[in-house]
């Protein structure tokens, strides 16, 4: 045992066997990087990416009540909301901006909102020259929807994604998702 | 450090040639430490840090937060274990509400603070292995950090600032997908440790530069008041998973590495000991998981309603409101004190409550910012070169220093 | 024997014809100066070049990166998109500094390589000046580079950069050392300091290389490999620069083109180092045949030769850069004083007592006939 050791030392084994470590991983395909602008990377559904207010299909306005649980709740106090009424009477938001620098993208307004009138896209590659590209008024606010859930999307993502707490969280179910071992899904 | 003194020539020991300021723009104090040093040539005489380049304000800002909506400012204190963070602040809300979080979510909560204090560890083995020399170790750890931070993502919509937990449980339900790769993560990551260790832990250069440095004893630090690898380096087998355990903690089973030096090497050993165990914890909380509620239900006054509910029901609607522009107006008068094991060491929650929806006073116990304090302790004497060594074992992070 | 220099050589090629037309005799003397000094130059620039190509895609694959591939093809250009970079940065020189001597830092280090080129067989009749104390020249001029980092640490006026010029004054004299006594353990086989003979006298085989001369110039070639790592500033002995404690240490200060001689002098010495580990215990581009006499394609074949040895050691010198902590400062003194100098002298003293014992004679190796 100490001989052994003695002539490990004098080998620099130890040495020896970190750089046949390094060695191993050099062939190019082990490479785990992205080629990040040519590849895009798409994020999972339910990443809180930038703001966009909800159309109603119905009335091709925003969903949005005025309310102003959003405001409220807003750790960052990011969301500045003008009440107004429209032409029949009814409170709208005549202005909703959102500043998205100041935005800690903890989608509590999504929670908050009792209407379901404004949701975090998963869309993150927003640059710009300037404060103002940062600052998202009700109708870039309504572009981002339009852009980022066309068609039925819209519909899929505030009844999949962005409907928490719903009520099944409160309860015990067969669907959650339960450990049933590694050979029993293999097998499946 | 009476080594190097045997190759100095005997000075006045007070002497000091050059005055150094390390920081707070400098690669290795891992943020904006700035330590102030006074050097005889390159051995410091005396070292002095400097925080608060990264003061935030967060207790006050939680004064003027609900106690629902000041959940997000934990995220930004120790900002690569935002998870544990959130942790830590519901549990002490709950504590405080005199509630707690369905087993569901406890054993959710376990799994996911595990996964962030794998996180946060690789991070610490990934800058500590840079600071010492061993780049390629950093990309290494970096890769599976990856995989936590993907696993994250596809759970709660965000890959660093996760703001998961909630008041009474976590805010949605882990899927199959998740909890199976989280078993598998856990089943394959000790391989990945292996590569690690490979690398760097019988390395003669890393032992040298390791072992016999920055030395604690365990009296030190004892009275220093270190917590969480600090305290455990030292001897002391001082873990509050273990002795006040809080969400799963007492269900599931791991051990609490000790070492017996109190060098760098010994806190190296014991956070990659920790790593495997949790790794560990992380099976059984997949594999012990139960069906049931992931939110409190019977606490309709701190917990926001189901949507559905919101949406049809009148009542439900009130509540939301209440909740929201007031907070949670259930909490007793008093005050409460909680401390979680982060990644960092003890991280304490101490509330003030006038039962009204915002704490009275938020105060934040800092595992950094104690042991930011015992870096004199450990650096004067030795070489510039075992000031970095030192920074980085201590594994501080600068967000909940200052806070 | 003669000194053979190439500058000779081109003047002698090209005296007469030049002569008949008429070209003064002073111009072409400076002409075939000119010419193999801007050759080596040229050659230590590009050989830098590459090197840093090479070490962006070796760290990046050992890594599990991709690494430099977007300039040309699998980014090969990239040095150059560096170099135009650099190239056209402002030139920022310190308020508080020495302006002189921050001027002229970095070119005392760039000409310490390039002098060490001057001497470097790279094959063939491949060399500027086959200097008669080629070694001791290579040795001297390499203390050149002590000069300028000690200058560019005290002309940036920078804490840090004093530090790490401070660092490198004390790391390249301790290692000059056991550099020098490695090299002389050869010296002592061949009898020579010229480079050129010293190739000469092996072969094209291995068991005719001087690393398997004897066990001792075989340790003598790892205290020479390992001694040259420290000289030149790389992993596991980077102090001078050690980015994690000294930020970038001596060239700290530095911005723009002055920034990157220092950078074509550090990675050109990696080559030159190479290259000498090559030419004195490798064999260097001998194929057995008679560098001066030989026909131009054997004489490019040898070149091949050098290069094919030359190059995997620049490779292992990167690959151990991504696989090493670094030393510290007093550790890596006390490695020096206290293993590697004692070891390269008993290897010396050892070496001389193999010589005396076998006649000059080698484990497969042969004294020639006189």
């Amino acid at each position: 045992m100490e001989f052994k050791k003695i002539v490990k030392t004098i080998l620099f084994w130890e040495i020896l066997q970190g750089m046949w470590l390094t060695l191993s991983n050099l062939p190019p395909w082990n490479a785990v990087t992205r080629q990040y602008p040519k590849e895009p990377r798409y994020s999972d559904p339910g990443f809180r990416g930038l703001h966009a207010l909800v159309r109603n299909p119905d009335t091709g306005r925003e969903k949005c009540i005025a309310c102003g649980l959003c405001a409220a709740v807003c750790p960052s106090r990011c969301i500045t909301i003008h009440t107004g009424e429209d032409d029949k009477g009814e409170k709208i938001a005549e202005e909703y901006e959102v500043d998205v620098l100041r935005c800690v993208f903890c989608a509590f307004c999504v929670e908050a909102c009792p209407v379901g009138a404004i949701v975090l896209s998963e869309h993150y590659e927003y640059s710009g020259y300037s404060r103002g590209d940062f600052y998202f008024n009700k109708e870039r606010l309504l572009d981002n929807w339009d852009t980022f859930f066309p068609g039925e999307k819209g519909k899929w993502y505030m009844d999949n994604i962005w409907k928490h707490p719903n009520a099944d969280d409160y309860k015990a179910h067969d669907d959650q998702a339960v450990f049933h071992g590694i050979q029993k899904e293999e097998k499946q | 450090m009476g080594k190097i003194e045997e190759y100095t020539v005997k000075r006045d020991a007070d002497r000091t040639d050059l005055k150094l300021n390390m920081g707070p723009q400098h690669p290795a104090t891992h943020g904006v430490l700035r330590l102030e040093l006074d050097l005889d040539g390159e051995i410091i005489r005396k070292c002095t840090p400097h925080i608060g380049y990264l003061h935030r304000g967060t207790e006050k800002l939680g004064e003027d937060r609900t106690y629902i909506s000041a959940l997000p400012l934990t995220d930004r204190l120790d900002y690569i274990a935002s998870m544990n963070n959130n942790i830590g602040y519901c549990v002490a809300v709950e504590k405080l509400f005199g509630i707690e979080a369905p087993e569901r979510a406890k054993y959710i909560r376990t799994m996911c603070a595990e996964l962030g204090r794998i996180s946060s560890h690789l991070l610490w083995l990934a800058t500590h292995a840079l600071d010492i020399g061993a780049m390629t170790v950093f990309l290494y750890a970096f890769r599976e950090r990856a995989m936590i931070m993907e696993m994250f993502e596809k759970l709660t919509g965000a890959r660093l600032t996760v703001s998961y937990p909630r008041i009474g449980g976590v805010r949605n339900d882990v899927t199959q997908e998740f909890i199976d790769r989280a078993h598998a993560f856990a089943d394959e990551f000790p391989t990945h440790m292996e590569e690690y260790e490979t690398l760097i832990d019988q390395n003669r250069i890393w032992l040298k530069r390791t072992k016999g440095i920055g030395i604690i004893t365990a009296d030190e630090a004892i009275n220093w008041g270190l917590s969480g690898p600090m305290i455990r380096g030292s001897g002391i087998a001082y873990d509050i998973r273990k002795h006040e355990p809080y969400d799963a903690y007492k269900d599931v089973e791991f051990e609490v590495p000790i070492g017996t030096e109190g060098d760098v090497y010994d806190r190296y050993r014991v956070r990659m000991i920790e790593l495997r165990q949790s790794a560990l914890i992380i099976k059984q909380c997949v594999e012990k998981l139960p069906r049931g509620a992931i939110l409190d239900p019977n606490a309709p006054k701190f917990t926001l309603p189901p949507k559905e509910r919101v949406m049809t029901d009148m009542e439900s609607l009130i509540h939301q409101f209440v909740l929201i522009t007031k907070g949670p107006m259930t909490a007793q008068e008093g005050e409460v004190y909680v401390a979680t094991e982060l990644p960092k060491g003890e991280f304490g929650y101490y509330f003030v409550s006038d039962g009204s929806g915002k704490p009275y006073r938020m105060r934040l116990r800092a595992p950094s910012f104690v042991h930011a304090s015992v870096l004199p302790l450990m650096c004067e004497g030795g070489l510039i070169a075992d000031v970095i060594a030192n920074i980085g074992t201590l594994d501080i992070v600068l967000g909940e220093c200052d806070r | 024997m003669e000194q053979y220099s190439a500058a000779e050589k081109i003047y002698e090629l090209f005296s007469e014809k030049a002569l008949a037309l008429g070209i003064p005799e002073p111009v072409l003397v400076i002409a075939a100066y000119a010419i193999p000094c801007l050759v080596v130059i040229n050659l230590i620039q590009g050989a830098a070049g590459m090197l840093t190509y090479a070490e962006r895609k070796i760290s990046a694959d050992i890594q599990n990166r991709i690494g430099a591939n977007r300039v040309g093809p699998f980014g090969l250009i990239q040095f150059l998109a560096d170099g135009v970079k650099l190239f056209l940065k402002e030139d920022i020189i310190p308020d508080a500094a020495d302006r002189k001597l921050f001027k002229l830092a970095p070119y005392i280090v760039l000409s310490s390589t390039v002098l060490a080129a001057i001497v470097v067989p790279f094959g063939g009749s491949f060399i500027v000046a086959d200097l008669n104390i080629g070694l001791i020249f290579i040795i001297v001029v390499s203390s050149l580079l002590v000069v300028g980092f000690l200058m560019s640490g005290w002309a940036s006026n920078n804490k840090w950069a004093l530090l790490g010029g401070i660092r490198s004054a004390a790391q390249i004299i301790s290692y000059e050392i056991p550099t020098a006594l490695s090299l002389l353990c050869i010296v002592l086989i061949t009898g020579t300091f010229s480079l050129q003979e010293t190739v000469m006298s092996q072969g094209l085989w291995p068991w005719q290389w001087f690393i398997f001369h004897n066990p001792f110039s075989f340790v003598a070639f790892f205290i020479f490999f390992v001694s040259a790592l420290a000289e030149m500033n790389r992993t596991p002995f980077d102090f001078p620069e050690a980015e994690s404690e000294l930020v970038s240490g001596y060239n700290v200060e530095y911005s723009g083109m002055r920034f990157s001689i220092f950078f074509i002098a550090e990675y050109g010495s990696i080559f030159i180092i190479s290259g000498l580990a090559a030419a004195v215990f490798l064999g260097g581009g001998n194929i057995g045949l008679d560098p001066y006499e030989s026909p131009l394609h054997m004489q490019l074949l040898m070149v091949g030769v050098f290069f094919a040895k030359t190059v995997p050691l620049c490779l292992v010198i990167i690959w151990v850069r991504w696989s090493m902590p670094r030393l510290r400062i007093d550790q890596m003194l006390t490695m020096c004083w206290k293993y590697f100098i004692p070891i390269a002298f008993a290897c010396l003293v050892a070496t001389a007592i193999w010589l005396l014992v076998f006649n000059g004679n080698g484990i497969f190796w042969r004294m020639p006939a006189p």
